[in-house]
């Protein structure tokens, strides 16, 4: 009897380091695996650091890692290539878009989400329809629509901010993400402050906002990479440096800079690292912003 | 606008605070009316954007589709820029949404007789009051498409003129009072005089909650019948200005025959489909297998009627045609591997081991790159210089350096060449330049993937897991026979937005497409754009842009049918 449970009990310690071994050597391959995978995801981005830092013949050369650090390339990318003005210009183009769509949608969420009038659902329907239209469809008039408004109207619109801001202004999906969010906000807190004396805009501002960080959050990400990504359209209604936004800049300058691989770089690193700030400050919130959108470009 | 809101809720304010139960006491229904224009007030700016520049564009495109427009507005020439773009297939379509249009009216009449007869009630004579809503829109659009011209060449008459608040008025009230113009303004007032008029005096005799429900219900089967005979007059018209250029030009067409073919060929397949469903509930064997006979060769009869439609698509512009091509290389090329990766690096990530959330977030990083930037890299990494990294790594396991994103060669027949064999043409497959932009679109959204994956893994429950794991399931078989099935839904959420993705693609092909790849990479979209902002022809480009707009419309709903019966939601 004694004896048997000893066996057993052995047999026990070995099985449980077997199981062990075996389980270091499977998690040791997924790690391989997961290495591998992350070091592919990130060759581009260490090349891109390594080779902006290196001088013109190094870069142009078989070097990946560079043999002295040349930081001169931001310093030149940042003033003689424009990069400077172009980051402005990008950081200007946000801030309107944004102060501009989250207003605009911060309104009609609630009026969609919380007041009762007729045509309402009708509305909204339609709105969301028009989340189907392709973008190419809608470029051509509204290049048209652009140039007519800066025509007629007191500022001109193309080669300035409201052409590359005002059309993203009215934005479907910030509507459709804040109205989910503002009907669960729950009516007793409404008659609350109703009975306190407190209009729709008063409740709006003091009361729902305040709870609303997390879609508002959402917003300011998806635009921000939105202006950041948008090329096509500030292709066209930009002829200048004075209101072109960094991703027009960098393909102009990479047009102009033949091989100086060194400076592309500088200024890819430029471009990129804005986001790659928000992007680590707030990872959580963004990449689940981005996983619940499902939209890009 | 915030400061009108800002008085109505002022005004509110004034008003005594007031519960629920207050709404139905005298004065409610001011108050109620208060309630709707700050509602209204609250969603106009939005609306207002929206409506400029998201919805008024659509008609607008279309405006410019059916016109010769290069920088400035040209002739109306029908649908001469969709013919060009698919030739005769633009007339069956147009013939298609004709009868489509109509078929729908009737289907939609007979819903509204068949509620209207279970609950006794005879709205019939509410189609007049409906006829006249119906034509008084239908007069609206055309008033606005017949102003549009007129508004629009106010910028032109603009020009070298200084530009003053005054004279912008002035012309645009010239523009509303052209002659045709001020005529087509005169009927829709008349029209819509006229709807109020029949709407009112309708509710006056008919005193019912649900008339105004029938009014509009009627309105919408008067309008679809409208446009549908408007459609097909459209097209007769069309189709008889193409046989009378072609008998002027001594060349022979066949837009009727063809129409003809397809449009039964479609027809034969959509009853099929019918005959097969209802081959199912046959009880007997006979009468199944001979529905089931009579189903394959409609199908069969269906499908030799549409085989002329690829030379008739073929017989429209290149362009097109190469860059649907390339189009669905690019969706094959990309789709499934990046939905194989990701799935499998989800699974890896979702067994918390320690670090998991530094690779996530390693693999998410591409996608958080702005794609000019990132492409910029891709472009340089896959250069045709020998020293450009990736052709160095080529040299270090010895093979020769290649051409990359310059090279219009297809990449089988480079592997073919590098073997020693030659390839016909026709299994080229995708060129060497697309391969380049394939890889990086795979590495772009990899990690965009496999964040989703990872969410929809989160939903599944672990118990069912353990319990197959108890039962003594391996790896390999919990992962095919629950997880896999678990996940179908993100996967067909995730390859509908892939599929799309493709066909909307601009910005990473824009910056990585070189002049030497001889238009190898110029997806549908690029397409689009070169016609509209190199070649300068806005006209055919909107029409480029619809054939798009319809391409992605019938893939969400063909994906849509097979998302129904496929995809497992547990």
């Amino acid at each position: 009897m004694d004896n048997s449970a000893q066996e057993n009990k052995d047999r026990g310690k070995k099985g449980r380091k077997l199981h062990a071994l075996r389980h270091a050597m499977r998690h040791s391959l997924t790690y391989l695996i997961l290495i591998f995978g992350a070091l592919l995801a990130v060759i581009p981005f260490i090349w891109m650091l390594s080779t902006s830092v290196m001088s013109l013949p190094e870069a142009t050369g078989i070097r990946f890692f560079p043999s002295e650090i040349h930081l001169e390339n931001y310093v030149n990318a940042w003033e003689e290539a424009q990069f400077a003005e172009y980051f402005w210009n990008s950081v200007q183009i946000t801030l309107i878009t944004l102060t501009g769509q989250i207003t605009f949608s911060v309104l009609a969420a609630y009026a969609f989400a919380r007041i009762d009038f007729p045509g309402r659902d009708l509305i909204f329907g339609i709105m969301l329809a028009t989340m189907m239209i392709p973008a190419m469809v809608l470029i051509i008039p509204n290049f048209l629509l652009v140039t007519w408004l800066g025509r007629i109207g007191p500022i001109p619109w193309i080669n300035n901010w409201p052409a590359l801001t005002v059309p993203f202004m009215g934005s479907v999906f910030s509507i459709f993400l804040l109205r989910q969010f503002f009907a669960q906000v729950p009516d007793e807190l409404f008659d609350a402050a109703q009975i306190d004396g407190a209009g729709h805009l008063r409740f709006l501002t003091t009361v729902v906002l305040p709870l609303a960080k997390a879609p508002l959050m959402v917003i300011i990400v998806l635009s921000f990479m939105g202006s950041w990504n948008a090329l096509a359209w500030p292709m066209l209604v930009t002829n200048s440096p004075e209101w072109r936004p960094i991703a027009v800049g960098l393909l102009n300058f990479i047009d102009e800079a033949g091989q100086q691989i060194n400076m592309m770089m500088a200024g890819a690193v430029i471009t990129i690292i804005p986001i790659l700030i928000l992007y680590f400050f707030t990872q959580k919130q963004f990449t689940e912003s981005i996983a619940r959108s499902g939209l890009k470009g | 606008m915030q400061q009108a809101v800002g008085s109505v809720e002022r005004a509110q304010r004034e008003t005594p605070p007031i519960g629920w139960l207050q709404k139905m006491l005298p004065g409610s229904r001011q108050r109620r009316i208060r309630e709707y224009l700050t509602g209204y007030l609250m969603i106009f700016p939005a609306s207002l954007l929206i409506f400029m520049f998201g919805i008024f564009p659509v008609g607008f495109a279309l405006f410019v589709s059916l016109h010769k427009w290069r920088l400035r507005r040209g002739d109306f020439i029908g649908i001469t820029n969709y013919v060009k773009a698919v030739d005769s297939l633009a007339y069956v379509l147009l013939f298609a949404m004709g009868i489509g249009a109509i078929l729908g009216a009737v289907l939609f009449l007979r819903k509204v007789i068949q509620s209207a007869t279970e609950r006794s009630e005879k709205p019939w004579l509410l189609a007049i009051p409906g006829f006249f809503h119906a034509a008084g829109l239908i007069a609206f659009v055309r008033w606005t498409v017949l102003l549009l011209p007129e508004v629009l060449d106010i910028a032109q008459k603009i020009i070298g003129v200084e530009k003053t608040q005054e004279l912008f008025y002035r012309l645009l009230g010239e523009a509303f009072k052209v002659d045709h113009v001020l005529s087509a303004f005169y009927q829709f007032l008349l029209l819509t005089a006229l709807a109020v008029i029949a709407g009112f005096i309708a509710s006056r005799i008919w005193r019912h909650p649900r008339n105004l429900q029938y009014q509009a219900q009627l309105a919408i089967v008067w309008l679809a019948t409208i446009l549908g005979v408007f459609l097909l007059w459209f097209t007769y018209s069309e189709a008889v200005r193409a046989y009378q250029i072609s008998l002027e030009a001594g060349t022979q067409i066949a837009i009727w025959p063809q129409v003809i073919t397809i449009g039964s060929g479609v027809l034969l397949i959509v009853a099929a489909w019918f005959v097969w469903r209802s081959a199912e509930g046959q009880p007997t064997n006979r009468g199944f297998i001979f529905r089931l006979l009579g189903a394959i060769m409609m199908l069969v009869a269906g499908w030799i009627l549409i085989a002329v439609l690829p030379p008739v698509i073929a017989a429209g512009d290149k362009d097109l045609w190469s860059g649907l091509k390339v189009t669905a290389f690019y969706s094959l090329g990309t789709v499934p591997f990046q939905l194989a990766i990701s799935l499998f690096l989800a699974v890896l990530l979702f067994q918390k081991l320690t670090g998991s959330e530094a690779f996530r977030m390693m693999f998410f990083l591409p996608y958080v790159t702005p794609y000019v930037a990132s492409a910029v890299v891709f472009r340089q990494m896959f250069s045709i210089r020998p020293q450009a990294p990736v052709n160095q790594l080529l040299k270090a396991l010895g093979f020769d350096t290649l051409r990359w994103i310059q090279e219009p060669e297809g990449i089988f027949t480079l592997i073919a060449e590098g073997l020693g064999f030659a390839l016909p043409e026709w299994a080229a497959g995708p060129s060497l330049a697309l391969v380049v932009i394939m890889i990086y679109s795979v590495w772009v959204y990899v990690g965009y993937d496999t964040v989703i994956y990872l969410a929809g893994l989160g939903n599944i429950s672990t118990e069912l897991i353990e319990a197959a794991e108890i039962d003594g399931a391996g790896r390999w078989e919990v992962f095919r026979h629950i997880i896999f099935p678990l996940l179908s839904p993100t996967t067909y959420f995730l390859s509908l937005i892939a599929i799309i993705g493709t066909f909307k693609a601009f910005a990473h092909i824009w910056v990585m497409r070189h002049e030497l790849a001889l238009g190898t990479v110029d997806t549908f979209s690029v397409t689009i754009f070169l016609e509209f902002f190199d070649k300068v022809r806005y006209g055919y480009a909107s029409a480029l842009a619809f054939v798009l707009f319809a391409i992605i419309l019938s893939l969400t709903f063909i994906n849509n049918k097979i998302q129904g019966s496929r995809v497992f939601y547990g």
